[in-house]
């Protein structure tokens, strides 16, 4: 874990007002200029708000100008000392005409107050690193069958007697959980030649988090592996040779995709002596560790050929919590024409043929067929119909141009995905309503465009214009792999583990907390928020409070008893991969996600808690209260220094200072509550001797103070906190669709939370609604007479 | 005389620090050492072709100075001065994998297969070679050098290679257990070669088009939603200036010499587009050498028991049918005798296209400074012996005494491989299997 070294000590507040304020108010305290505003405000509406309007804005009978500029606030009251009021430049001097000029520089005149004034406004964007990844894979993927969702896991295993693998000796048909046999010189079941045998085992790789990743097939005999599309071979080891037994593959994968895969495995008889027959597929997911591929991510059917962008593509702007595509620079410029040279390799490779197999009767006059297939990826990618002159400049120019079919695909290619009529979504006003809401669907629910046929046609006969239509579309497209990584990744940078690094922690204080049990926690961590947010109520309240939680041997070893698995230790066998289980009840230690130990031990130092970072986290994250940093940074105290204290009394006097208290105060006792949770999240009554005090307490927006002693209080009092509810609707609403929520209204945020709570906090629907809202939005401020040519 | 400059470590240094600095368009021009040459370039090519020979018009009847040549060699008539033909050359390896197998995997390799599962028409099964073989051996010691080292080292050709790996598809190896999958598809080696320096002619030649359409978007958005867009216009306006420079200057390196092939469009790998293939790959082939992108190649034209359909020959039936045809079946030895001399003219277009080429920056043609080797996996088809291993070379990369015939009594050959290495400038003991090095290197080349 990079831990922060400073210490920082936080001031809350309510407002971006006030802390501008703090920031810039040397002299004065918060309170006294506060004052002299209100002095000023008063001055401003008697002396100047009849001929400069109530707002600064002008009045069109005296003075139409609006009153802004970049004079300071002293050289402002200079100027209203000498000229104003026009007829009366005396009546306002002195103390009267600081306060004045402090008020308007304030709240309309200087260049922040404009900004700050400014409606908040939904920004053209480009899209985001991972929205180009998705566009291109359903760009890919519009050509080929849709997606299915699967409940069942696994790998389909056909096992044949002979390596020939003749259909009538096929001898066992199963869902095999993991790949990770060793079959010796026995074979693999009866009525199979042990000596003379084939399996091939068919399904997918489910991908939650897209990343870096490498696939480790191990096998004794004869294999191969065909990854992504049939006949996309990553594998070819048709030949067995003594000592080649490995082979690694690195990929990077995009997240909710399931990658279709096929492998064969042959044992050949022969006159020489065999190996005995192993075979494994393993991985090394993002920043984790060699691990035999999970059950949880193999499905046993092949899903349809998915492609997946190898191009680097540069990190995206995050600065306001959710990545937004508002930066040009050379990196990404260069990371997009990369990425349309690989795009159009794979449809030089296999769009293009599998095209040319479908439509082989096509009458091919003036290469008809080639401009065929490039206006249907047009249409794709520009998200709509387009019309001859758009047609004529991107297809047929550039065909006419070469002869060979692959390059005209690849300049088609290159300057259709470079074309902003791609990279900006928004760009698609003078498309149907119904395309348009077809778009923002696909766009905010999948971080992509509408590829599946179904959305396609209902845009394309117009038929999602109530909003009764679009739920219904919104209600289809949720149950999604893409929605659900979204989901998880939301939830994550909820519980301030988006930038979650590698956790390492005192290694003498805490023995065997390693790679292995920090990775088990991550799939603990995953597989619970999949559970309650896909089950069938999908309670939000659940991930703050429920009394059990995933666990497995290594997590039980570890952290004991109330992590006991419910159907009993020792019952997953080796072969249910990472072999997670339910565990027991236990309302003390299991508070939904709140005290799960990926959190608690991200949220501490290397050897003791920390109460501070743990208050941050609730204040900011969870209560969506704004804090600022403090304006010295602190080294917290060292514990050796205080060896008699517990943490918490250590953490009081550090923080017992006045001005620290402003925030403190808030924090503090939010973090306390966490106490009886030690640096690693494994649950303690004592510290230093002394019983844990986890006694702290909360004062709400509206001044209502509540109390909770421990974990378990704190997160009832969370779960029907209608401060956390909004907090999360607001989350939800940035991360889903990546614009500020006040953008599409003062009231939409309140709006939202009281459906939420109308559906008992149902997240599905609360995805469902959003995306119904943003698809419902009509451009406000596109120039009148716009035409998309 | 030559003289020997000391190169300081910092020379080195900064020499590296230009490599690592060019971008990788500046990797497709002609290699960075390109510059003054301290020894002559020396360049070997290793083409293969299947199913053995008619050794009754193959092989030249006496030794020494060629008088005429036989059928099968008649099309490097005009080469005769440049050429070195070698009989009684064996391969000898023995162990696990049949003729087929033991005679491509071992050829270029001199050593055994692994045990493994791929069962031929007789013997035991086997895997991958045991061993490096001699074009990646040469590879590695010639990219060890600054002074030789190029941007890709080895190219691995392929003429209608079918596409599945095994034994009989993989002649050059990396390594024990690591076969090299040549490229049959001229395209996608066009791709390795040129593919940069040709995305961004691309890329040059739409961005006209696109930055027009960017204008027509600006109607479209809001004006404060237009700086974004402009930024971005700005920016594809930027690339397109670097683009112009880009390309003038990559324009100007052709004149000099180093024309970016053209290839006819829309050739498939089928059987029929045989021969323009191998027109395709040998002018890629010839490219490569000329810009110094490496000087080592293979070219491997189909595979062991490869059976291509010479239609363009009137001969229906694939070759490796008929090669097992007895001697007595006169329609089969006919056609085979002309499927070998095919082969031959495809050698010999190689060769032609390299006596043309001027050797850039030093004298004579490319092929006065490169070796073809024309080798082959059997002696003879219907027999299947590995004796007599058709071993023929052209041109003066290697160094050796051109011009003649030369016959030995059943030399093992892994004292070629041997020769071959040591005229490199790279003498070694042994390579491949030690049991058949231990004369050295063949006598009487140089």
């Amino acid at each position: 874990m990079t831990y922060r070294p400073l210490l920082a000590l936080f001031v809350i507040f309510d407002c971006v007002f006030a802390i501008s304020f703090c920031i810039s108010g040397s002299e004065a305290s918060g309170s006294d200029a506060e004052e002299v505003i209100a002095q000023g405000e008063a001055v401003f509406q008697k002396l100047c708000q009849d001929c400069h309007g109530a707002g600064g804005q002008g009045v069109q009978a005296h003075y139409p100008d609006p009153l802004t500029g970049d004079l300071s606030v002293k050289e402002l009251a200079k100027l209203v000392i000498e000229t104003m009021p026009e007829e009366n430049p005396d009546a306002c001097v002195g103390v009267d005409a600081d306060a004045v000029a402090a008020f308007m520089h304030e709240r309309f005149y200087s260049e922040a107050a404009q900004v700050r004034n400014r409606p908040p406004r939904i920004i053209l964007s480009r899209l985001t690193a991972e929205q180009l990844r998705q566009s291109l894979a359903d760009l890919y993927g519009s050509m080929g069958r849709p997606v299915g969702v699967e409940s069942r896991r696994g790998l389909q295993g056909r096992y044949y007697n002979g390596a020939r693998r003749k259909n009538d000796e096929k001898k066992i048909d199963r869902v095999d959980p993991v790949l990770e046999f060793d079959f010796g010189d026995q074979g693999p079941g009866e009525e199979i030649d042990a000596k003379d045998f084939g399996i091939v085992w068919n399904g997918s790789l489910k991908i939650n988090r897209s990343g870096r990743y490498e696939l480790i097939l191990r096998s004794t005999c004869s294999c191969t592996m065909d990854f992504g599309a049939e006949r996309r071979v990553l594998v070819n080891n048709h030949v067995q040779s003594a000592g080649r037994d490995e082979f690694r593959r690195v990929l990077y994968l995009t997240g909710g995709r399931a990658y279709p895969l096929e492998i064969e495995f042959s044992q050949r008889k022969r006159k020489t002596e065999q190996p005995p027959a192993k075979i494994s597929l393993s991985w090394i997911p993002p920043g984790g560790q060699e691990e035999v591929i999970p059950e949880s991510h193999l499905i046993p059917v092949e899903m349809p050929s998915s492609f997946a962008l190898q191009t680097k593509l540069p990190p995206d702007d995050r600065s306001y919590g959710y990545e937004r595509g508002t930066a040009i620079d050379r990196a990404w410029e260069e990371s997009t024409t990369n990425a349309a040279i690989e795009f159009s390799q794979i449809a030089i490779d296999e769009l293009y043929p599998n095209y040319l197999r479908r439509h082989g009767n096509d009458a091919d006059g003036n290469r008809g067929r080639l401009r065929a297939f490039l206006h249907d990826l047009l249409e794709t990618a520009f998200r709509g119909p387009v019309d001859e002159s758009i047609r004529s400049v991107y297809i047929d120019r550039q065909i006419d141009q070469v002869e060979d079919d692959g390059e005209a695909i690849k300049r088609v290619l290159l300057m259709m995905l470079k074309s902003p009529r791609f990279l900006y979504p928004a760009l698609d006003v003078a498309h149907s309503p119904s395309r348009r809401a077809a778009n923002r669907l696909a766009l905010t629910m999948h971080d992509s465009l509408p590829a599946d046929d179904w959305l396609v046609k209902k845009a394309r006969q117009n038929q999602l214009e109530t909003e009764a239509a679009i739920r219904n579309a919104a209600e289809r497209m949720v149950e999604d792999y893409r929605v659900q990584t979204k989901a998880r990744e939301l939830v994550y940078q909820w519980f301030d583990l988006g930038d979650l690094g590698e956790i390492v922690k005192d290694s003498e204080q805490y023995p065997n907390f390693d790679r292995a049990l920090v990775g088990d926690l991550r799939s603990s961590f995953d597989t619970f928020i999949d559970e309650v947010l896909w089950s069938e109520k999908s309670d939000f309240r659940r991930l703050l409070r429920d009394d059990w939680m995933f666990t497995s041997q290594r997590i039980e070893a570890f952290y004991g008893d109330a992590w006991k698995s419910i159907s009993g230790s020792g019952s997953s066998s080796p072969n249910s991969g990472g072999g997670l289980n339910r565990s027991v009840r236990d309302s003390e230690v299991h508070v939904g996600l709140l005290t799960h130990p990926l959190l608690m031990s991200h949220l501490a130092y290397h050897g003791t808690t920390s109460p501070i970072h743990r208050g941050v986290f609730l204040t900011r994250h969870v209560l969506g209260r704004v804090l600022r940093p403090p304006n010295e940074a602190f080294t917290p105290l060292n514990p050796t220094l205080h060896p008699h204290l517990t943490t918490r009394q250590r953490v009081e006097l550090q923080t017992g200072e006045v001005n620290c208290q402003v925030c403190h105060q808030t924090i503090n006792a939010l973090g306390f509550a966490m106490e009886k949770f030690d640096g690693v999240g494994r649950f303690r009554q004592q510290e230093q001797n002394q019983p844990i005090n986890a006694r702290g307490s909360y004062r709400s927006r509206s001044g209502q103070v509540f109390a909770f002693d421990g974990a378990r209080e704190l997160g009832d009092f969370l779960a029907s906190s209608k401060e956390v509810q909004r907090s999360i609707v607001e989350a939800t609403f940035e991360h889903f669709v990546k614009q500020p929520i006040t953008a599409y209204g003062d009231q939409l945020a309140e709006q939202l939370t009281d459906s939420f709570r109308a559906s008992d906090y149902n997240f599905r629907q609360l995805v469902i609604s959003i995306a119904v809202v943003v698809a419902q939005h009509s451009p406000a401020d596109v120039p009148s007479g716009a035409s998309i040519n | 005389m030559s003289i020997h400059i000391e190169r300081s470590r910092r020379q080195f240094m900064r020499d590296l620090g230009i490599g690592a600095a060019a971008t990788q368009f500046l990797w497709a021009l002609p290699s960075l050492g390109a510059a003054p040459a301290q020894h002559d370039k020396q360049r070997v090519v290793f083409v293969f072709s299947p199913n053995g020979v008619i050794p009754k018009h193959f092989w030249p009847d006496q030794e020494g100075e060629h008088v005429g040549l036989k059928r099968i060699l008649k099309p490097l008539e005009p080469f005769k001065d440049q050429l070195l033909t070698l009989q009684g050359i064996d391969n000898k390896i023995r162990g696990d994998g049949d003729g087929h197998m033991r005679g491509i995997g071992c050829l270029l390799t001199g050593v055994e297969l692994f045990p493994g599962d791929v069962q031929g028409g007789s013997d035991t099964p086997a895997g991958w070679s045991m061993g490096i073989s001699i074009d990646q051996h040469l590879k590695n010691k010639l990219q060890a050098d600054p002074n030789s080292r190029t941007r890709f080292g080895s190219l691995e050709f392929g003429v209608l290679v079918p596409d599945r790996a095994d034994t009989w598809t993989r002649w050059s190896y990396a390594g024990p257990n690591q076969p090299l999958a040549p490229i049959s598809d001229p395209y996608q080696m066009f791709d390795r070669l040129y593919g940069q320096t040709h995305n961004r002619a691309v890329l040059a030649s739409v961005i006209d088009d696109l930055r027009e359409d960017f204008r027509k978007i600006e109607s479209l958005v809001s004006a404060e939603d237009r700086r974004l867009l402009n930024q971005h216009v700005e920016m594809v306006r930027t690339v397109e200036k670097e683009l112009k420079t880009e390309l003038e200057s990559a324009r100007n390196q052709q004149d000099v010499g180093h024309a970016v092939p053209q290839l006819p469009p829309n050739v498939d790998e089928g059987n029929d587009n045989m021969p323009k293939i191998a027109q395709m790959q040998t002018e890629l082939l010839v490219n490569s050498l000329a810009a110094d992108f490496t000087r080592v190649a293979t070219y491997q034209i189909t595979n062991s028991v490869g059976n291509p359909r010479m239609r363009w020959l009137e001969i229906d039936e694939g070759h490796h049918s008929i090669s097992h045809e007895p001697d007595s079946n006169e329609s089969a030895y006919e056609n085979l005798i002309r499927i070998n001399t095919w082969y031959c003219e495809q050698v010999a277009h190689m060769v032609k296209r390299l006596s043309e080429t001027p050797e850039p920056g030093g004298d004579g043609s490319l092929l006065d400074h490169t070796t073809v080797v024309w080798t082959n996996e059997l002696g003879k088809g219907n027999s299947h012996t590995r004796n007599d291993i058709p071993f023929v070379m052209v041109g003066g990369g290697l160094g050796f005494k051109m011009g003649r015939a030369l016959k030995f009594d059943h030399a093992a050959h892994n004292r070629l491989l041997l020769s071959i290495s040591e005229a490199m400038g790279y003498p070694e003991q042994t390579f491949g299997n030690p049991d058949f090095c231990g004369e050295g290197s063949l006598t009487g080349l140089v």
